[in-house]
């Protein structure tokens, strides 16, 4: 499934796109995430707990930052986590872009998500609600993180 | 399934230590339709499961003051077979003859349910137009919230850690009253809904004019909902194809359906004001006959 | 964590020491022996696990066998008595009810439930009870024509 979110942050674009590149960091912004480490130059290792009702998903996967284009403030981003237990896991492509607005920057990200195994097949309407709510507690974490 | 310690607590009050006594790791188990199979899916790994099976007083199906309460542990085939509900809230035994099989409904308890609040179920829709309301039980004692705010989110309800459902009260329908609901289902009868609607309309003393009107949805969102604004259109209003129109494209606002293999959103989105003109035309005229009935 | 249970299966007494995770199907077929009810689906749906618990049927797959305890449980197994078979399973052999025989144990515990609750069921009784038993091979005609001739012959 794809979709598109966007939030405002109240920072210039410098100093978001720094701070959004700098992967451990801005990955502790994310709701449920529990660890993130570098394994190299562009590839991150991490995991990731979410919580639908009684239903607790542990998802371990990685994170691999495929361009960084600083100029044109746009990143791309491969994800892909599996939760052995449950069996599953998602796989996820990530356009991050960032633009100039009124009180801040305006973060856009477009994600193109699959879903697959046990949590696809109970699991994909109620992702697309989940990413919604992520992305607000994300976006409230960043512009705690970044008032610092 | 994951292996896990079984208790059997005979009253409330061992229930909810043992709960308190284990936090997150347990799990209440009633019918265990809905727990079971998750567990036997690996969605759901509690180490213990806290049985209600012998816990004494939970089942029972009461007239109180103008409504009839539930006891958690009442099953819906009780429900179903009940000649108190099939009585006084005959939609109500109707929904429970709805779900799945009954196979299910002999195991699947309303506690249960609420507390499992999947948005696609059918009781919750029903009790939520009839304006239900459900006890709690917890360290602090005996609470109730009205069914719209309990239900909180796909899966999650207002309980907190170490508390339990105990029933559901159900208001009696006021004279001049016609109540429908309707479970649109294109696929086998025993599946969840596509769309559900359950609809009430209460008429003035002359038999024409809508007093109120009650609408609740189910399968259309992360919670069933009530479609408040399209019950606004319906205040003071005679039956029309105009206003049937009308309600039917507040409602196609009002509702944010999920995309599943029931159906697409559009296509839910669709239905339910198609269905929810079927249900306001059949409680109208249920209403009518109600109020000839009393003459 | 293990538990010592006491059911009555078709009659007969039996204690049991279970692992709590234990479904009642596997309860019956591992410990038990009694292999005709079967697991067609694994989520309660397609009635193949179908057995009575004091009289009302279950899925007996998504059902644990713990909550059997002090209870009455009725398997395809006990519905023949000696060497007659239930009119239900006699019907079912006389008029074709089944062809593989996976979903037939359950059929026929399911349809001894119906006969029990309703002796005489119209077409509609017998479709409505019937729904959450599926069938691959018969496409139900056999099944709703064998029960039909159960509950007449049951009346003569």
């Amino acid at each position: 499934m794809t979709f598109t979110q966007e939030c405002v942050i109240p920072v210039e674009r410098e100093r978001l796109w720094d701070f959004l590149m700098e992967i451990p960091k801005v990955g502790r912004c994310v709701p449920g995430v529990e660890t993130v480490e570098a394994v190299d130059g562009s590839a991150y290792k991490g995991s990731l707990r979410v919580q639908v009702g009684p239903i607790r998903l542990s998802l371990q996967g990685t994170i691999t930052v495929e361009e960084q284009d600083r100029s044109a403030w746009r990143a791309r981003m491969r994800a892909e986590a599996n939760d052995r237990r449950v069996g599953g896991g998602i796989r996820a492509r990530l356009s991050l872009t960032l633009a100039p607005a009124e009180s801040g920057t305006r973060l856009m990200i477009d994600t193109d998500l699959a879903v697959l195994g046990k949590i696809g097949e109970f699991g994909q309407p109620i992702i697309r609600k989940k990413a919604d709510t992520l992305l607000a507690e994300f976006a409230q974490n960043l512009r705690a993180a970044l008032a610092q | 399934m994951n292996a896990f310690d079984y208790r059997m607590p005979r009253t409330l009050d061992e229930a909810l230590a043992i709960l308190r006594e284990y936090g997150e790791e347990a799990r209440v188990i009633a019918g265990g339709t809905a727990l079971v199979t998750m567990m036997r899916q690996r969605l759901v790994r509690p180490s213990c499961l806290v049985s209600l099976r012998q816990v004494q007083g939970l089942d029972r199906i009461e007239a109180t003051n103008g409504a009839l309460r539930l006891g958690a542990l009442v099953t819906h085939r009780e429900a179903e077979t009940s000649p108190l509900i099939r009585e006084r809230l005959p939609v109500l035994s109707e929904t429970f003859r709805r779900v799945a099989t009954i196979r299910i409904r002999h195991m699947a308890t309303i506690g249960g349910a609420l507390a499992h609040a999947d948005p696609n179920q059918d009781p919750p829709v029903t009790l939520m137009a009839l304006g239900a309301r459900v006890e709690i039980r917890g360290a602090g004692g005996q609470r109730e919230l009205p069914l719209r705010e309990f239900l909180r989110d796909y899966y999650e309800t207002a309980l907190e850690p170490a508390e339990l459902v105990t029933g559901v009260t159900v208001p009696l329908l006021p004279a001049a009253s016609g109540a429908v609901f309707i479970k649109f289902l294109p696929r086998t009868a025993d599946d969840y809904a596509t769309v559900a609607v359950a609809a009430t309309i209460t008429l003035e003393p002359d038999g024409e004019r809508c007093r109120e009107a009650r609408i609740a949805l189910g399968s259309v969102g992360v919670t069933p909902l009530r479609g408040r604004a399209a019950e606004g259109l319906l205040s003071g209003e005679r039956l029309s194809e105009n206003l049937l129109h009308a309600v039917g494209e507040a409602v196609k606002g009002e509702v944010d359906p999920l995309s599943d293999h029931r159906g697409s959103a559009a296509y839910k989105r669709e239905m339910a004001a198609v269905m929810v003109g079927q249900a306001l035309t059949q409680a109208w005229e249920a209403a009518q006959r109600s109020v000839r009935g009393a003459r | 964590m293990t538990r010592l249970i006491r059911l009555t299966v078709n009659g007969r007494p039996h204690e049991v020491e279970v692992p709590t995770y234990r479904t009642l199907l596997d309860c019956l077929r591992y410990d038990l022996g009694l292999t005709g009810s079967k697991e067609g689906c694994g989520v309660g749906v397609c009635g193949a696990c179908t057995v009575l618990l004091d009289g009302k049927m279950i899925s007996s797959c998504i059902a644990l066998a713990v909550f059997a305890d002090g209870r009455e449980i009725t398997t395809v197994e006990g519905l023949a008595e000696d060497e007659r078979l239930h009119p239900v399973q006699q019907a079912f052999v006389d008029f074709g009810g089944f062809q593989c025989g996976i979903c037939t144990a359950g059929q026929i515990v399911a349809a001894k439930a119906l006969l029990d609750a309703i002796p005489n069921p119209s077409d509609t009784d017998i479709r409505e009870w019937m729904l959450g038993n599926l069938c691959r091979c018969t496409g139900y005609y056999k099944i709703i024509e064998s029960i039909r001739a159960a509950a007449e012959r049951s009346h003569t």
